[in-house]
């Protein structure tokens, strides 16, 4: 066999060695610092709304004028659901002293409830967004006030 | 001598407020129940010291003659607001049209710098946009649950621990009305009304669909 019948015989055996073992030019390491472009931009992401965790809250004098100065209005001075707006809705304001129903539900509902509104867990939309007025500090001790006028915690 | 000490008495009575017709608003003791400035303590009326922002002037000269309640709880700053027991006996007080044409001017003169909105700029509102504006009135801000309004077949409509908006379109500037759903805590600390962060598209829209609330659409 000539050198170049060598050549020639070997030739396509080394061309696909060479490209099995470098993967077209990439080497397995290399591909994880230069991925493939996203196909949604991380921007474009929804970003799961952020809960800060339970954690045990004492009720401030301050929250409960809050709970009067808002809350009260539909639910009523002693959260029995009777404020001055209940008969014009639509859908009853909750009463909060009702521990049957207050008990079926998270603290995490209530904080949702609260910041973002009452459709944002798919209750009444009769229920405004308080998070541009209250703090969450203040929310997560409406919660705790809510779950007193219930006497009862989530199941 | 004397003629100019009696010169100098005259001219001091002549320019006292009784005889001089200097003010209505201090006659009338309206600073009573309501604030003519921002630095006093909440009163029990609505406040005043931006009145010329936020009335129309026809409106509140009407008003003042023949009183109708727009505040169906009592204002919020009253002690028994959430008790929904409404003091009768505090009925705003009626006015003949020649001191409510007067008032009317002294009140209009009371305002805050504004800011200007573009209110002026703004086509009307399309049929679809008025829909969907009062969809999220109602949804969205939930602005119904304290606030009246009229529903699509003109009804009175809504909660009433806000002001009624049933004819918000003849009481107020809808420039006030943008500057009020901007930042309600900028006119007063003590409103219960919520924030909202709304765009200046979607601010814009709300006070063109409430300046379209007029007692002449109800039914």
């Amino acid at each position: 066999m000539t050198k170049s019948s060598l050549t020639s015989f070997f030739l396509p055996g080394i061309l696909i060695l060479a490209i099995y073992m470098t993967g077209c030019g990439e080497k397995p390491a290399e591909k994880s610092s230069a991925p493939l472009p996203p196909l949604i931009e991380e921007s474009q992401l929804v970003q799961p709304k952020e809960i800060a965790p339970p954690q045990p809250v004492v009720v401030s004098e301050k929250t409960r004028e809050t709970y009067q100065w808002y809350c009260a209005q539909c639910h009523g001075t002693k959260g029995k659901g009777d404020g001055v707006n209940s008969k014009f809705l639509t859908v009853p304001p909750r009463n909060h002293t009702k521990a049957d129903y207050m008990e079926t539900r998270t603290d995490e509902q209530f904080f949702e409830a609260i910041k973002f509104g009452g459709l944002s867990v798919g209750r009444a939309p009769c229920m405004p967004a308080w998070g541009n007025t209250l703090e969450d500090s203040t929310i997560h001790e409406l919660v705790r006030y809510i779950r007193e006028l219930c006497q009862c915690e989530a199941l | 001598m004397k003629k100019l000490l009696y010169t100098i008495i005259l001219g001091w009575l002549l320019n006292t407020p009784a005889l001089a017709n200097a003010s209505l608003i201090e006659e009338k003791k309206c600073s009573v129940c309501h604030r003519l400035s921002q630095e006093e303590i909440e009163k029990k009326g609505p406040d005043l010291f931006y009145a010329g922002n936020k009335f129309q002037s026809l409106w509140l000269e009407q008003y003042l003659q023949n009183p109708k309640t727009i505040r169906n709880a009592g204002t919020s700053h009253n002690t028994d607001f959430l008790k929904y027991e409404k003091d009768k006996s505090q009925k705003h007080p009626i006015l003949s049209k020649k001191e409510a044409r007067q008032m009317t001017e002294e009140l209009m003169k009371i305002t805050l710098p504004a800011v200007p909105e573009k209110m002026d700029s703004l086509k009307p509102l399309t049929k679809g946009k008025k829909a969907k504006t009062k969809y999220e009135f109602e949804r969205t801000f939930s602005c119904i649950s304290c606030h009246q309004s009229l529903n699509l077949a003109g009804k009175v409509r809504g909660g009433i621990s806000g002001p009624s908006l049933v004819n918000a379109g003849n009481r107020l500037q809808a420039n006030w009305v943008a500057s009020w759903l901007k930042n309600p805590k900028s006119f007063s600390e003590k409103s219960r009304m919520p924030i909202y962060k709304m765009d200046d598209e979607t601010r814009w829209r709300f006070t063109q669909f409430i300046m379209t609330l007029k007692n002449k659409n109800s039914q």
